[in-house]
């Protein structure tokens, strides 16, 4: 009786609330049903295919070498995809290379999408997206969240948020790895963001998607992909992928490109289609009407193409933020298992924590000291007992008289190391390649705290806070006396600068860097490395500088370390001096990523270092 | 007992509320006009951005028709387009009626033209589409067809509390079905539609993300002449400030190649 009551009453002011309100019946046929959960035109849950109907030839890894019109790439896109072989795919890390959005919604295979719900108060928490080509999993948050810090790692899927404006889902998505505009060469930079709008309409949705990226597009890139509901769920949901050996025998560092000017496939998808060449070479003018007129001299036409086939203008420098926060702070991230990277204080600080002592590799520039061991002493209940220096450069060794006082190593204390030592176990030990102890000694001043536990040729290990530690030295690679630090059971690789994010590798040559001590160095590392799916996730990486990784992105620095050094060998061997490498910009392809034109470590100085590295 | 009650208490407050949906006025008054009612503002100067099916819009060629559904038939009046039939029988614009004009590169002027009406020209063949809200006013079959225009808003109430994370329902699309076509060609490459074709528009309103206007447009074909199944294709314009690169040229058979 109780129920009955209570029905009417809520039947009654709803009825009365209607007629309150003074709406009427008029005409506007509405999207779906009042009774929802679903509005339908706002409710994108179901299982969705792409639709060809348009841009049929250029679904997944489809799309003709030169075929980039109306794609608002910029000089340094269009060499890079001038430059992209094909059977760049067989090389093992780029097999299973994952999908980016927004070409994710033009992959073939089969889409899924679905709401999460919080179960008592029905709110909607997040959208979520299965694609079955690369088996991409998104989830897009509703619930307002912001986005990680600049130096969290990034995925193919990247970091979603999203917002209804009206009856249009808007999905804002950072943290996305190197990817595709579109696979045949046009790519999208680690620095992009990218905006989707979801429209639906019946079955249909309607991708709107903005690409802005600073480091490979003049202009925002702005696309539609086409959805079509598919009225039974497929069955096939999975993607099975594992890299291979293509070619047995094949060297680590070879990687297939195209030397600038050279590609000898760029006309043919412009006379296949009877295209112009120069509106076919993509360009933010090519997205527009006025394309016609910047074709219509063909003779002009063909010496714009000749002019984009080779570096032009003077030297780029990044156009990537710099993932660094750099604003007095130390910042703390969990990378995982037992391993936090610091940032903030010259290169980056990982420290291992557990039941001992913390374990420290580099300790920065030394300026924010204090505050880098008041951070170690929030996560770690241990004072820090060990310090790796993966290099003497002073922005890695900066900190070791500051850290290594605060520390202690009682695995000493009480040691026969005792007898000899006074001081035995009286602050953290530094541990170090032999040279980096050398040279910091042989510094003028000598540099402060240089390894007292030092290695040469073998990898120092150590079974520390309940994990194997593995300290490999990398012969000439940055310098003489470079390390990596694998942790094993976390599965965290510390770099030094062997690999950083932020700019070309700083090869020292003056102290023993070479740039093929480099590339064994970083084919070192990825030989260590395992990707959780897809080159995603996995084992980490926490470079010298820059934000947290995985493989992909050492992959593909060792891609474009290769890349960049049979350029210049091809050049050596027809004679270059290294003012001709130098104006021919070796480099232009990555230079708005990683170059610089002012600082302590310019493209040219990198340059340089290559050419003397080849030389020898 | 109860429960039964339950349910077909809910069912009576559903129907209430579908009646209770859109943009009246207040009860006795008049309904708003479509103009009044439109849930955003798109008048003004529009330029197509050219993305998606770029080869096919920028540059088409005769029997490139890749991605459209084409019966036996379609291709086989694609394949024997010829040109110069059609610029010596005076048909220059088969290619610019409601189903093409949309997706060839160029710029949009949008006006109303009355309460009622919304007017698209266009500066590539210098078209004029009359989009007309309520009763449709047809008259002979000719490349434009004639338009209903409908404001389509997402529905409040009921299904609005439950999935409230949705955001206010301030928006909505246009909606134009265009029928009684003359027959032209979907690109201008002699991909023919039929007198009995039927072209579907959806017109979405989307702030982007770097501060520009876009109008993002979703268009379904129907031809059972000359299609095996519904066509369905996008295309996007970006909102520009003024006029600046207006430019009214008269309809081509041929792209003037370089």
């Amino acid at each position: 009786m109780k129920t009955v009551i209570f029905i009417i009453a809520v039947l009654a002011l709803f009825v009365s609330s209607t007629i309150i309100s003074g709406q009427v019946s008029v005409q506007s046929p509405g999207i779906g049903t009042p009774l929802g959960p679903m509005i339908a035109g706002t409710d994108f849950s179901g299982s969705w295919r792409w639709l060809n109907h348009q841009d049929a030839t250029l679904f997944t890894a489809a799309g003709d070498i030169g075929d980039w019109g109306g794609i608002p790439l910029n000089d340094a896109a269009r060499l890079y995809a001038l430059s992209w072989q094909a059977s760049r795919q067989t090389v093992k890390q780029q097999q299973c290379m994952g999908y980016a959005p927004p070409y994710t919604w033009m992959s073939p295979g089969n889409h899924r999408l679905w709401e999460e719900r919080d179960p008592f108060t029905q709110r909607l928490l997040a959208v979520h997206y299965w694609g079955q080509i690369a088996q991409v999993n998104r989830v897009v948050y509703m619930d307002g969240r912001p986005h990680p810090p600049a130096y969290a790692p990034h995925t193919f899927a990247g970091f979603s948020t999203g917002k209804y404006d009206g009856h249009v889902l808007a999905v804002t998505t950072t943290h996305i790895k190197r990817g595709w505009l579109r696979a045949n060469g046009a790519p999208q930079s680690d620095a992009a963001t990218v905006t989707e709008h979801l429209i639906r309409h019946g079955d249909t949705i309607t991708v709107f998607a903005e690409v802005e990226d600073p480091v490979y597009l003049s202009e925002t890139m702005t696309k539609t992909s086409l959805l079509s509901r598919q009225a039974v769920a497929p069955d096939a949901w999975l993607y099975a992928c594992d890299d291979s050996e293509q070619i047995p025998g094949r060297k680590g560092d070879y990687v297939p490109s195209h030397f600038f000017g050279q590609n000898p496939f760029f006309r043919e998808y412009a006379d296949k289609n009877k295209v112009p060449v120069l509106a076919a070479f993509g360009g933010r003018e090519t997205m527009y009407p006025e394309i016609y007129a910047a074709v219509k001299d063909t003779a002009a036409a063909e010496a714009a193409v000749k002019a984009k086939m080779a570096p032009s203008g003077p030297p780029q420098a990044s156009r990537a933020p710099d993932p660094t926060p750099n604003d007095g702070n130390i910042h703390v991230f969990h990378v995982a298992g037992n391993i936090y990277m610091l940032t903030g204080d010259g290169a980056n600080i990982a420290v291992q924590v557990g039941p001992q002592g913390a374990l420290v590799v580099d300790t920065g520039a030394g300026k924010l000291s204090d505050k880098v061991v008041a951070e170690i002493a929030k996560i770690s209940t241990k004072p820090i007992q060990f310090i790796v220096n993966t290099s003497f450069h002073a922005d890695h060794v900066g900190g070791n008289k500051k850290l290594q006082a605060a520390g202690a190593d009682p695995s000493l204390t009480g040691s026969f190391f005792s007898n000899q030592f006074a001081d035995a176990g009286q602050g953290a030990t530094v541990i170090g390649h032999q040279n980096v102890q050398t040279r910091m000694e042989k510094q003028s001043p000598p540099m402060d705290t240089p390894p007292s536990d030092t290695f040469i040729e073998d990898r120092r290990r150590k079974f520390h806070n309940e994990e194997p530690v593995e300290i490999f030295p990398m012969p000439n690679a940055i310098t003489d006396g470079d390390s990596v630090v694998h942790f094993r059971k976390s599965d965290v690789i510390v770099t030094g600068d062997i690999f950083t994010t932020t700019q070309y590798p700083f090869i020292d040559t003056k102290n023993g860097g070479s740039l093929q001590g480099e590339i064994q160095a970083l084919n070192f590392i990825l030989d260590r490395t395992v990707y959780q799916h897809d080159e995603d996730g996995g084992t980490y990486i926490i470079p010298g500088h820059g934000r947290v990784t995985d493989e992909w992105d050492v992959a593909e620095y060792r891609d474009m370390l290769v890349i960049i050094r049979d350029r210049v060998q091809s050049m050596i061997k027809a004679g270059a001096t290294l003012q001709q490498v130098l104006a021919a910009r070796p480099t232009a392809d990555y230079d708005t990523r990683f170059g610089a034109t002012t600082g302590p470590w310019t493209t040219n100085m990198f340059v340089e270092a290559v050419y003397t590295s080849l030389k020898k | 007992m109860n429960r039964s009650l339950a349910v077909v208490c809910l069912l009576f407050m559903a129907t209430l509320n579908a009646h209770g949906q859109g943009r009246g006025g207040g009860r006795g008054e008049a309904p708003p006009t479509p103009r009044a009612a439109a849930p955003f503002d798109m008048t003004g100067y529009w330029v197509s951005v050219v993305n998606e099916d770029w080869r096919w819009r920028m540059f088409p060629n005769k029997g490139d028709y890749a991605g459209v559904p084409l019966n036996p038939e379609g291709r086989r009046v694609a394949d024997s387009w010829d040109p110069a039939k059609d610029e010596a029988a005076g048909e220059q614009c088969k290619a610019y009626g409601a189903v093409g004009i949309m997706r060839i590169p160029g710029r949009f002027h949008i006006t109303w033209q009355d309460d009622q009406t919304i007017k698209i020209e266009t500066d590539a063949g210098r078209q004029t589409r009359v989009l007309r809200f309520g009763a449709a006013q047809g008259s002979g079959a000719d490349l434009q067809g004639v338009s209903k225009a409908e404001w389509e808003f997402p529905r409040a109430g009921l299904g609005f509390a439950i999935a409230g994370d949705r955001g206010p329902a301030q928006s909505g699309s246009l909606k134009v079905t265009t029928t009684n076509l003359r027959p032209g060609y979907l690109r201008r490459n002699g991909v023919p539609y039929s007198a009995n074709a039927r072209l579907t528009e959806y017109y979405d309103f989307v702030k982007g993300a770097n501060g520009n206007t876009y109008l993002v447009l979703t268009s379904t074909l129907e031809d059972p002449t000359y299609l095996t199944q519904p066509m369905i294709t996008a295309a996007h314009f970006k909102k520009q400030a003024d006029a600046a690169g207006w430019n009214p040229t008269a309809c081509a058979v041929r792209l003037e190649r370089p």
